[in-house]
């Protein structure tokens, strides 16, 4: 379903959705978060992309699972904690992020369902916006399967063509926000479409940034498990967790029991964000660590998005959002280093 | 002015004569011409040794980074490590050799000037060029920057584009060296505590309210401790590696481990995690900023720093890295050394 929502009405159909929380994009120092927000009269137009990916949404750093306790007498008692029942609409998500809570699916929901993902994925509105101008420098979701005017893993997708947005309503959770507010909606012209397209097309053009062959590197990283570009690439890797905490696809986690009292014993069991670039991740309890360098980790790293994953799920697990390689404290590009692998074919 | 290319054939001899095992300096990123650490091995690669205003790294990390790599190699390379060093690196340098960390034969200095220039804030460049890409960014005459951006060369005043760090810095040049480039240009900033003196003035909530929303935003992603070349503990308190567990130990004694800190980014761990490591750094910190600048969620990490730094000051006259034959500065004891906060 199409639409055409002016931008001055924005905010009056932000002001119907009340029984929801409402997230936006919101200014912190010099970088954009997602942030609740009680009203929201327009999208900001020096908005570019969030610092942390919208999976803290539905992948929080910090989730409790349960509450435990030992009752002397009545033995241990658990207490299964869930996700506050609250409905959430994410406004201004870009397609990448997008992609990213869909591929999360892949792992959370398809193949084994969490309960805790499920429920918050099935709680969150994705109301997205299109790339016209790109984001950032570093965006190359369209060598990734994305594109600028992706709309996987949302609900609504709004173009901004002016002094309008188009509005493409995708699922059954996009009617219902639309509905809501049906009266701000207007039907699209032919030259809305136009104005939609054009601009689709003229993104796609602006990107200088792309892995040339994106689908073809899992048959070339398959044969690079002992390449000596990992140990080039890696010798000045901090070893911190910048790319993958802020990558919308990284999911690794570590359970924890946080102790509120120690006797009697009480506390909460909890998910916490881990990442494969810190020394304890793959630290057996032996002592045996098979990813013991930082070599060894930025490889883990390029090689579960670009192999591994294929491997199981059929599709790349990066969405192409640049985070890595902006923010990477001493230039690790990930880009780069598959562009160059092409050549370590055969 | 640094000739780069004085630097380049110093390491180049020192990879040929195999004086050296390497050198690590700055070499062009892959993104818009942003500096990137390098450990160049072959004599022919040191032609792509860089020097200018986005050399921002402290390469001091890279000298206690090898030294740990050398400790798991059955058949270390003895050969000393050439580094490319800052002011602030060197002083780094300085604290290491102070801590017996590194002996002095481990290293040779490649010292380079900051003159009258330093190197730049990220954030200010991409604010001034309103998210436009820099394609060079390097020094120019006065300490100013020049900026070309879309080939249009801009030149930028210090005081707009200079990281914070480098605008308080007193130490624009190294202290310890083997090999000196530029000039030694004795530079007095204004205000170096004017930051910290803003925030003291501030009433006790105001402040805790400051810090609170400061640490509310830490992901823990510890780039800022990774990054530091004063952390180089073998076993840090917030991600305890050796857990020393071998086969026989049993559950229980795995459980008595001490935990420090929970994983979780809370508030209150936040704060464990960074205080611990601003009390760590009191007396060794050299205010290198780099915490700062890597910290992906902009948090005024340095300002910690920066305040234990000023009392080491105050309350016994001492700067860190200055001088590595001085006694550290929690490790000693002076008769003269106040005692005015004991009643």
């Amino acid at each position: 379903m199409e639409k055409i929502l002016k931008k001055s009405d924005l905010g009056k159909w932000v002001g119907k959705l009340s029984a929801f929380d409402c997230y936006a994009p919101t200014k912190e120092n010099d970088h954009w978060e997602f942030n609740q927000v009680t009203y929201l009269d327009s999208l900001p137009e020096d908005y570019t992309q969030v610092n942390v990916p919208l999976k803290k949404v539905v992948l929080p750093n910090r989730e409790v699972l349960f509450n435990f306790e030992d009752n002397r007498n009545g033995g241990p008692h658990i207490q299964e904690v869930l996700p506050e029942e609250k409905e959430v609409v994410v406004f201004g998500v870009r397609g990448c992020d997008a992609r990213g809570v869909a591929l999360l699916s892949k792992i959370f929901s398809e193949s084994s369902p969490d309960i805790y993902f499920e429920r918050r994925k099935n709680q969150l509105y994705v109301v997205g916006l299109s790339c016209y101008p790109l984001p950032g420098d570093n965006c190359f979701c369209l060598s990734v399967g994305g594109g600028p005017f992706s709309t996987q893993g949302m609900d609504i997708l709004l173009s901004d063509i002016g002094r309008k947005y188009f509005v493409e309503v995708l699922t059954p959770k996009g009617e219902k926000l639309v509905e809501l507010g049906w009266e701000f909606f207007a039907e699209p012209n032919d030259q809305d479409r136009q104005d939609r397209l054009r601009r689709e097309k003229k993104a796609q053009e602006m990107f200088n940034l792309e892995i040339h062959e994106a689908e073809k590197k899992a048959g070339v990283l398959h044969h690079l498990f002992e390449d000596k570009i990992w140990k080039t690439e890696s010798f000045r890797c901090l070893k911190c967790g910048i790319c993958t905490y802020l990558c919308p696809t990284c999911h690794c986690f570590d359970i924890a029991d946080e102790l509120a009292s120690p006797v009697p014993l009480q506390g909460k069991r909890v998910r916490v964000w881990d990442t494969c670039q810190f020394p304890d991740f793959t630290m057996h309890s032996s002592g045996h660590n098979p990813r013991p360098d930082k070599s060894s980790r930025l490889r883990q790293r390029i090689m579960h998005k670009f192999l591994y994953f294929v491997e199981t799920y059929g599709e790349i697990m990066c969405t192409g959002c640049g985070r890595c390689v902006s923010k990477c404290p001493v230039g690790i590009d990930i880009v780069n280093i598959l562009n160059r692998v092409e050549s370590h074919e055969g | 002015m640094v000739k780069i290319s004085d630097v380049r054939q110093e390491a180049k001899r020192l990879l040929e004569k195999g004086k050296v095992r390497g050198v690590v300096g700055y070499v062009p990123g892959t993104r818009g011409g942003w500096a990137i650490p390098y450990l160049i091995q072959e004599a022919e690669r040191a032609e792509q040794l860089v020097w200018d205003p986005t050399c921002v790294h402290n390469l001091a990390l890279f000298v206690v980074e090898e030294k740990k790599e050398q400790a798991k190699q059955k058949e270390p390379d003895k050969r000393p490590l050439a580094v490319m060093v800052k002011g602030c690196d060197s002083r780094a340098i300085n604290v290491l050799l102070q801590e017996k960390f590194i002996n002095r034969e481990e290293v040779v200095l490649l010292g380079v000037s900051c003159e009258n220039s330093g190197v730049v804030d990220r954030r200010k460049i991409t604010h001034l060029l309103h998210g436009q890409q820099a394609g060079e960014i390097r020094f120019g005459d006065n300490g100013n920057i020049v900026v070309v951006v879309n080939s249009e060369r801009r030149i930028f005043d210090p005081q707009e584009v200079l990281a914070d760090r480098c605008l308080e810095c007193q130490y624009n040049f190294p202290v310890v060296f083997d090999y000196f480039y530029g000039e030694k240009i004795k530079k007095t900033p204004p205000a170096p505590y004017a930051q910290v003196e803003k925030l003291e003035s501030f009433s006790l909530e105001k402040r805790r309210q400051f810090w609170e929303e400061e640490m509310a935003r830490c992901l823990r992603c510890y780039a800022c401790r990774s990054v530091c070349p004063m952390c180089y503990c073998a076993e840090c308190v917030v991600d305890p590696i050796s857990f020393a567990v071998e086969p026989t130990t049993t559950a229980e004694e795995k459980a008595k481990k001490i935990k420090w800190i929970e994983k979780s980014p809370l508030l209150s761990e936040n704060f464990v995690y960074h205080l611990v490591r601003a009390i760590h750094l009191a007396g060794r910190c050299v205010d290198c900023g780099e915490c700062e600048r890597v910290c992906p969620e902009g948090i005024s990490i340095r300002l910690l720093n920066k305040k234990l730094e000023r009392e080491a000051l105050r309350l016994f006259n001492y700067v860190a890295g200055t001088d590595s034959q001085a006694p550290s500065l929690l490790s000693t004891f002076q008769e003269t050394d106040p005692e005015d906060f004991i009643w």
